[in-house]
């Protein structure tokens, strides 16, 4: 059953490795949850460890991205910050996903009112500015990580049913469905075993493609101080608290910035290139 | 006979694909002469479409010409620049698909891509070209010319798609026309009024005519010589009359036999058993052998070349009566 | 079976204001199925055949009409009622790779139907869907595999397995091989006539191949733009048609033998199906018939009987003797056969 299952991982990871750029993300995405998963080990210091006689330094040997405005290393606060922006991403677009895509099937595979209602309502979200309107969701339930990742799940869910929605229609006159309602399968059962295993491979490239701008809005969200707390080492809450210090320490603010780049650059990547071997036809 | 139109020799056409080298095309013979229709017929997959298509040089990516020559009038075409091939594609050699609505551009109107190609070609001015589309359309008979010559592609049936596309074709006066399965699409009665067209047009313009089919009721009802291929390989080469009296090979036998005519109903239908082989690996031999009735040991090993069994009949097998 | 006056209209709209046309895809529609045989159905695209094989198996709602199934008119039933009845009845469509999910392995496939019908005995499962693959003429090793590692002539077999593992008592086949090779079309037909015969089953037969219909029916019914034209004992059909539209059909197709060539029977063939959205009045095959007479411009004929269960709807049946365009493709399908 292992072997099985070692074949199966190896039959999903060899055309990535083949596609150059998803290889690039691929590896990418690697180190980044290899950080996330080894930093007690990787990371010299505890994030929230505070050294008042260090403060600010420049990057040295012993503080290899330098110390921040309370002394603390920022290599391992930004190590630890893996943990936090892959987790983040990850739980955004699980959220967004499981919104978006049973709306997108019900739309989908029902159409006439059910399909207006739901169309109607996708179509005012995504209107909204996300950004401004994540602001409104924070201030309405107040700050801290888990809400501003609610917040962001609950205005950006609208791709996945656009695009699920689509997917569905033009299945659900696909003869198999048709032989399914034939051999008196119900509504249910077609919608869960005919039409969501035929929809999987899309769902996984707009969730590799939608994590960037998940990590991107929450960061962003902390940047303005709605998110994590500190001493929470988030990139987003980092960048902002370097930002008085930029022109004299400008690494307290850089180094987690780059990490936000390589990150998002690396799920883009890998995310294009799941699209080339999943669904070549699907343009986000 | 005369010297032939166009002569294909040993042309060869592969794909590189990731799974293999796909001999879609591999080494095949034949001529073409003037005024005739020559059928090639055969099952999907076994090359025919990527013939017609090395013959005008458009095979796709990642396919490629890996041999050969195709004399059109005394020059190799495999040899000409691509400047120059632009020149014989649509003046010279022209191609209708089997789908119209892919090959007719949706964002301009019909009497306009009509009239493209002779202002390309001849630098014709842009008002007698139109004239000239209009009076075309005329002449593969859609009714209102004029009106119809406005029209955009996608307002248009089938049918008339694919009479705009072969007015299209032939607006240049080429000398040879590709067409591969041109009547797929389309109903039986308007298959009938399409090859009847087709037919018209080309005595009229004297144009000799390449008609790729999967099906033997077209080969039977137009053609003067027809080419059977078989998994890359033509098997059986001969005038139309004498192949359909008298087909020599155990695979154009076979497909002649498995219609459901000259049966009573319901009566069990001969069968060619297995099917036809990936084009990767090929069977060894003659590829027919795994599914011939008739295969002998040599069969197995070596591969039958073309041999004439009556005058102009060629069959590409050892077994011969 | 029984079809009565069976409608199906689709609206078409044409504008937020204007009322909806209506395309009359099947428009009052009647007609047989014995048990046991095999009934064709040709006609050119735009016909309504395949909406009519939608209706029967109330894939779609009919318009209005009646079907009557074993005496019990399955148009009115309810939802739990009516799944009574889809266990038997089958249906095959013509494309095999878009008629099989393509996530589903052929195990799962063929499972399916008797798991929704409360077979759940795994046992019994697994010993039915094994029966029904070796029926077929595939076996044990073909279980496990997907839809896209079977050529198409395997995805059909395992199409046909799904249609009729519950043991119907009706098939719909609709164009089962139109979309197959020559060589594999014949390795099907030969398996449809054997399964026919070995589980007695009743078959409506879509086609607008004439060769294929007539090979496997008994009895054929020619659809026109929603219409039926003429419906006749299949070898009748062929020797003896009386619409100018059925004969139209059968001038146009190809005939495998060069002696007899078309040219000749092609005088027949005029214009191109008109849409089925506002279809001509009288007589819908008016506009292309030669033998047109004003009474074909207002009256719509009905289908009568000219005897021997031969039912024409033609104003002119009894009087056009339409066989110089047909002998050719009797003479073909009776005589020509390679030895």
């Amino acid at each position: 059953m292992s072997m099985d299952a070692l074949a199966r991982l190896r039959e999903w990871i060899e055309p990535i490795l083949q596609n150059k750029y998803s290889r690039v993300g691929f590896f990418i995405i690697l180190f980044i949850v290899a950080l996330a998963i080894g930093a007690p080990v990787i990371a010299p210091k505890h994030y929230a460890e505070v050294d008042p006689q260090n403060r600010l330094q420049p990057p040295s040997l012993q503080h290899l991205f330098g110390t921040d405005e309370l002394g603390r290393d920022v290599f391992s606060r930004v190590v630890y910050g893996a943990r936090i922006a892959l987790w983040v991403g990850m739980l955004v677009v699980f959220i967004e996903a499981a919104i978006g895509v049973t709306l997108g099937v019900l739309a989908g595979y029902y159409g006439g009112k059910v399909d207006k209602v739901i169309s109607a309502v996708t179509d005012m979200v995504w209107a909204f500015p996300p950004l401004v309107l994540a602001l409104g969701v924070v201030t309405l339930i107040g700050p801290g990580l888990v809400n501003v990742v609610t917040a962001v799940a609950i205005v950006s869910w609208p791709t996945f049913t656009r695009i699920v929605r689509a997917k569905v229609q033009s299945l659900v006159n696909r003869e198999f469905v048709l032989a399914a309602r034939a051999i008196g399968e119900s509504d249910l059962n077609i919608m869960l075993r005919y039409l969501l295993p035929n929809v999987i491979p899309t769902i996984i490239v707009i969730a590799a493609l939608s994590i960037p701008s998940a990590i991107l809005s929450t960061t962003a969200l902390s940047f303005l101080g709605f998110g994590a707390q500190p001493p929470t080492p988030d990139w987003g809450a980092m960048v902002s608290n370097g930002m008085p210090q930029l022109p004299r320490a400008p690494w307290v603010s850089s180094f987690p910035g780059i990490f936000i780049v390589i990150t998002c650059l690396g799920f883009n990547l890998l995310g294009d290139g799941l699209r080339d071997i999943l669904d070549p036809k699907l343009k986000v | 006979m005369t010297d032939p139109l166009l002569r294909v020799v040993d042309l060869k056409t592969y794909y590189r694909t990731s799974a293999g080298l796909v001999r879609a095309v591999d080494g095949v013979s034949f001529e073409v002469y003037k005024d005739e229709t020559f059928c090639v017929v055969g099952e999907s997959g076994c090359g025919k479409s990527t013939l017609a298509l090395s013959i005008i040089r458009l095979v796709p990516y990642p396919g490629e010409i890996v041999g050969g020559k195709i004399i059109y009038r005394g020059t190799d075409l495999l040899k000409l620049p691509e400047s120059e091939m632009r020149k014989i594609r649509g003046k010279e050699i022209a191609m209708i698909f089997q789908n119209p609505m892919n090959s007719l551009n949706p964002v301009f109107t019909i009497g306009f891509q009509i009239a493209e190609p002779p202002v390309i070609h001849f630098n014709m001015d842009g008002r007698s070209a139109w004239r000239r589309a209009v009076e075309l359309i005329g002449k593969v008979r859609m009714p209102d010319p004029e009106v119809r010559a406005r029209n955009y592609p996608h307002v248009l049936s089938g049918g008339m798609r694919q009479r705009s596309m072969i007015a299209m074709m032939i607006s240049c006066e080429p000398k040879l026309l590709l067409a591969d399965e041109p009547t797929t699409s389309v109903d039986v009665t308007v298959q009938a009024q399409l090859l009847n067209l087709l037919m018209n047009i080309k005595r009229e313009r004297r144009m000799s005519m390449v008609l790729i089919t999967h099906n033997f009721g077209l080969v039977a009802e137009v053609c003067n010589r027809v080419a059977v291929m078989y998994a890359g390989k033509i098997v059986e080469l001969g005038p139309v009359r004498e192949v359909f009296r008298n087909p020599v090979h155990p695979y154009t036998r076979g497909l002649m036999k498995c219609l459901p005519i000259g049966t009573k109903r319901k009566e069990q239908l001969y069968v060619i058993p297995g099917q036809p082989p990936n084009l990767i690996e090929p069977p060894p031999g003659c590829r027919f052998h795994p599914r011939c009735p008739h295969a002998m040991e040599k069969c197995k090993k070596e591969e039958p070349p073309l041999t004439e069994v009556e005058p102009n009949h060629y069959v590409a097998c050892y077994l011969r009566r | 079976m029984t079809v009565e006056g069976l409608r199906k209209y689709f609206p078409v709209k044409k504008g937020f204001f204007k009322k909806p046309d209506w395309i009359r895809a099947v428009d009052d529609v009647t007609f047989q199925v014995f048990k046991g045989e095999t009934l064709g159905i040709v006609g050119e695209s735009g016909s309504g055949k395949t909406t009519l094989a939608k209706l029967i198996l109330r894939l779609i709602d009919p318009t209005t009409g009646k079907i009557y199934f074993d005496g019990t008119d399955i148009v009115g039933v309810s939802k739990k009622e009516l799944r009574k009845y889809r266990r038997r009845m089958g249906i095959v469509f013509q494309d095999p790779s878009a008629s099989l999910n393509p996530r589903m392995s052929i195990e799962e496939t063929l499972r399916r139907p008797l798991i929704v019908h409360g077979i759940k005995d795994r046992e019994e499962v697994r010993r039915r869907v094994l029966d029904i693959l070796q029926k077929v003429g595939l076996g044990k090793e073909h279980m496990k595999k997907y839809p896209h590692q079977l050529s198409g002539g395997q995805q059909q077999r395992v199409a046909i397995a799904r249609a009729i593992i519950l043991n119907p008592d009706l098939v719909v086949l609709d164009e089962p091989t139109s979309s197959l090779d020559v060589s594999i079309q014949a390795q099907i037909l030969n398996l449809l006539v054997k399964l026919q015969h070995d589980l007695n089953l009743t078959y409506i037969f879509i086609s607008h191949d004439l060769l294929t219909v007539r090979y496997v029916s008994d009895r054929i019914a020619v659809m026109y733009l929603g219409k039926l034209v003429e419906i006749a004992e299949a070898d009748e059909l062929f020797y003896n048609a009386k619409h100018p539209y059925t004969a139209t059909l059968l001038s146009a197709a190809p005939i495998p033998n060069p002696e007899v060539r078309y040219v000749k029977r092609f005088s027949l063939v005029r214009g191109e199906p008109p849409s089925p959205i506002n279809p001509p009045p009288g007589c819908r095959f008016h506009p292309r018939c030669p033998y047109a007479i004003s009474r074909c411009r207002t009256k719509e004929p009905v289908l009568k009987d000219v005897g021997g269960g031969h039912y024409v709807a033609c104003h002119r049946a009894e009087e056009l003797d339409l066989s110089e365009y047909t002998s050719g493709l009797w003479k073909i399908i009776t005589e020509s056969r390679v030895s």
